[in-house]
This record gives C-alpha cells, sequence and structure tokens, in this order.
C-alpha cells in the first residue's frame, strides 16, 4: 500500500505519529517529516492504516500503489 | 422517497430531547444507518462508521450548500471555511489555520499555563464556585480576545453572539429565531472591526484584515472570518471544560490517576468529548446519490452528521455509557467533525484543556462536583451551572 501526505492540508496534530511512529514524526519545528520512501513497509502496514484513520483533518491518503 | 428509507418523527430539537439526548440517539441508530427526519426534511446519521466514511467523502457530503439546518444561516456563511468545498475552501482553510496549527500555538503555551496556574489558584480561596462563569467562560474569554486583537469594546456581547451563532447552525425554531437580531448585531459589529486599524497589529484579527487588503481573501468576505475566529472558541470550549469539571468530578478515581501521571490528560480530555460532544450534530447536502451501509442518500438531501451520537455508538466503542480516561482509541472520536472540515481550532481548544486541567492536576485533590443544569440550545451540549467545590492537595 502508499500512503500520499497531502502537505497543504497538515496542520501538525502528530496524531499520525502516535499511530505509527516508525513511519511519521514531528520534527522539533513540529514538521512532519515522513520516515519511508515509496510503499509501506509490509510490516507497517497496519499501523499505516491506523495513522491514515485518525488524522483529524484529513492529510494523509491510503492510495493505490503505483 | 421510496418506501425502503426509514423515517422517523422523532423531534431532536424538542426539549426533553436536547436535555437528555443520548436514548434518542440510540434509537435512532437501531432504525437504521440514515433515518429520514420528515418534519426537518433530512436524515440523520448516527453510527459512528457512517458519519466518519460521510465526513470523509466530503465530495458527496459537500458543505458548500450550507451546514445549517437552514437557508437564512447558510446563506450568511457562504465562502467561510465552514460553508465551502475544495478547491476554494482549501485555501480560505489555509488562511484562517495559520495561526491555529499546533506549531504556532506553540508561542502561547507558557502563557496559558500561567494564566491557568494563576485562575486555579484563585478558585482554590473562593470555596464554592458556579464551573461554567468562574472556570468555563472565565478561561476562554481570558485568552481569546487578546489573541484576535479585540478592543475593550463589544467584548461583553461575546458569549451571546457565540451562542447565538450555533443556534441559528439548527432548525429555524423558536430558539433560533429569538437569537437573528443578536447575530444581527454581531455582523454589525464585525463589519465595522474589520475595517483597516481597528484590531490590535500582529494579532490574528489584524492578519486576516491584512490578508483582505492583499487580496489573499475577499473583503467582503472579512465580517464573516473574524466571526469564524470568534464565535466556535467559545461556546465549544466553555462546554467541554465544564463537562471536564462534572466527569472528572464524578469519577475521582480516575481524577486520582489524572493526578497521579499528567500524561493522562490528552486522554481524559478527549474522552470528555467523546462522551458529552460539545457539537452535536451539523449538516452536509449530497451532491450525488451516496450509499451509506447500505441505504441511499438521494442527491439533493440534506443529511445530519450526529457527531454526538457517533461517539456513543456500541457498534464502534466498548461501553460507549461509560466515562473511560484510559479506553483505547480514544482520539478517534468525531468531537471535532473529522476529515478536510475537522475543526480549525482543535489546537487551541485542546491547548486551553490540557492547560487547565494541568493546573487541576497540580494543585486540586478532590473536585466535588453538584448537579449540573442544562441549557435548551439548538446546538450546544450546554451546562448552564454547576456548583462545585475544590479541595487543594
Amino acid at each position: 500500500m502508499d500512503v500520499t501526505v497531502d502537505r497543504k492540508r497538515c496542520e501538525g496534530y502528530g496524531f499520525c505519529e502516535e499511530a505509527a511512529p516508525e513511519l511519521f514524526t514531528l520534527d522539533d519545528a513540529g514538521e512532519l517529516v515522513v520516515r519511508f520512501t515509496g510503499p509501506v513497509p509490509p510490516d507497517q502496514e497496519r499501523e499505516a492504516v491506523d495513522a491514515v484513520r485518525v488524522c483529524p483533518v484529513g492529510a494523509l491518503r491510503e492510495t493505490l500503489p503505483r | 422517497m421510496t418506501d425502503t428509507v426509514t423515517t422517523s418523527d422523532i423531534d431532536l430539537w424538542a426539549e426533553d430531547v436536547v436535555l437528555a439526548p443520548y436514548e434518542t440517539y440510540r434509537k435512532l441508530r437501531d432504525l437504521g444507518p440514515a433515518v429520514w427526519l420528515e418534519q426537518y426534511q433530512a436524515f440523520v446519521v448516527t453510527r459512528y462508521r457512517d458519519v466518519y466514511d460521510a465526513l470523509h467523502d466530503h465530495d458527496a457530503f459537500a458543505s458548500g450548500a450550507g451546514v445549517a439546518l437552514n437557508e437564512q444561516l447558510n446563506q450568511k456563511m457562504k465562502g467561510s471555511a465552514v460553508v465551502s468545498d475544495p478547491p476554494y475552501h482549501d485555501h480560505v482553510r489555509g488562511v484562517m489555520a495559520q495561526p491555529l496549527t499546533p506549531r504556532a500555538l506553540r508561542a502561547h503555551k507558557e502563557d496559558f499555563q500561567r494564566l491557568a496556574d494563576d485562575l486555579i489558584d484563585r478558585l482554590l480561596e473562593r470555596g464554592t464556585i458556579d464551573v461554567v462563569v468562574d472556570f468555563a467562560q472565565l478561561f476562554p474569554l481570558s485568552v481569546v480576545p487578546d489573541l484576535l486583537g479585540w478592543p475593550t469594546d463589544g467584548r461583553e456581547n461575546f458569549l451571546a453572539w457565540a451562542s447565538a451563532g450555533f443556534n441559528a447552525l439548527g432548525p429555524m425554531n423558536e430558539r433560533a429565531r429569538a437569537d437573528i437580531p443578536v447575530l444581527a448585531d454581531m455582523w454589525a459589529f464585525m463589519a465595522e472591526i474589520a475595517q483597516p486599524g481597528r484590531l490590535r497589529p500582529g494579532s490574528w484579527g489584524a492578519d486576516l484584515v491584512e490578508a483582505a487588503q492583499q487580496g489573499t481573501v475577499s473583503k467582503q468576505l472579512l465580517p464573516a472570518l473574524i466571526g469564524d475566529y470568534l464565535v466556535p472558541s467559545l461556546d465549544t470550549t466553555v462546554s467541554a471544560l465544564s463537562s471536564a469539571m462534572l466527569l472528572l468530578g464524578r469519577h475521582p478515581d480516575q481524577w486520582r490517576a489524572v493526578r497521579a501521571d499528567h500524561s493522562l490528560i490528552p486522554a481524559a480530555l478527549n474522552e470528555v468529548i467523546r462522551y458529552e460532544s460539545p457539537i452535536r450534530s451539523l449538516a452536509r447536502v449530497l451532491t450525488r446519490d451516496r450509499e451509506l451501509s447500505g441505504t441511499v442518500l438521494p442527491a439533493g438531501s440534506r443529511a445530519l452528521m450526529m457527531y454526538a451520537s457517533a461517539n456513543r455508538d456500541e457498534r464502534y466503542w466498548t461501553d460507549p455509557d461509560d466515562f473511560d480516561i484510559t479506553r483505547p482509541d480514544v482520539n478517534a472520536h468525531v468531537g471535532f467533525g473529522h476529515g478536510i472540515h475537522g475543526c480549525v481550532g482543535q489546537g487551541l481548544a485542546r491547548l486551553e484543556g490540557h492547560a487547565l486541567l494541568t493546573a487541576l492536576a497540580k494543585k486540586v485533590r478532590t473536585i466535588e462536583v453538584g448537579e449540573p443544569e442544562y441549557r435548551v440550545h439548538n446546538t450546544i451540549r450546554a451546562i448552564a451551572a454547576l456548583p462545585a467545590t475544590l479541595h487543594a492537595a
């Protein structure tokens, strides 16, 4: 699976970091850092789905693999 | 309407339902994923999964045709972030959100904590207090107008304006009609305050006026956008803060746990907002036929998103009528809405709530609460009065 971040919509709540700390973190300035490139690592798919689900402003989206 | 659509004559705005809504919500959830309310010419969506799905399908469940149950307010709010759709929505939301992101709000964290600590010190000296006036209203009123850059005049009207703004989001019933003159006063004041030079330079309000000068947002919309900062920042937060004091007072074991471990505070605030959702519902309008769990909602129909019911849905939550700050997945509630229209001020609300709960946890051993008196309001779960005595740690 792929996860797309809509940077314009991300307001930095950090719920994704709580759900999937291996995939998303907020840096010291509070900016979202995506810690993977390409498809979500297979052992992190569950966490990725949770991160998408809890984003309060709809900034994360599960997308079909390219 | 086809004969497969479930209809109900339940009146969600009847006084007894407003004052004690949760049993009625359960009945509606059991009737089906979307129930047609003939009296209000709208569907009501009450189950968690369906509300969540609808909020995240903002193309089918659009906001641009209004989120109120009456045309008068829908017309008035058109073009605000709340009553608009992408791509325009994303632009105006982006402008409004700038000072409200958790990142931007960090600058105020220490100030808020100091103000919260001072407030609790004062309340501890007082003996019996009214939670609503002395705590839940006082704190937002002591931070929001200054952040907005508001002059001293007009502040005495803020609570009445905020309450009127949310009453008018319901159906155009007696309650909404009674508040229309109050709103007219507010709109007149907003138009005046939107003139350059009225709001404190560098404030959120003045930045918005500046954005209008530069053409980033419409000058015509400016009064509505300033109102969008003010109105939703009061009644909602007042509701949540009042409920927090009530619920933590009624659950001394959970209050002890919070005092022993302050890292539970964010979950405690989320559980308060799940359990007593400050905004009971807002509406959407279908842009196309859209199915929710097997029921088709036709294009053009209006659908109420019942946040306060979704947050009590037994299909999603375990023991939803229990208040439990250790509940797993508590931040999945839809008390701030969810998706692209999710509450833009939730970072501010959380910052206020966290500062106050931290101050209470540091200083207050027991919260002794009396019986709350609820206010009959079209949109807000509103406690009118709540006596309490705080006992120092």
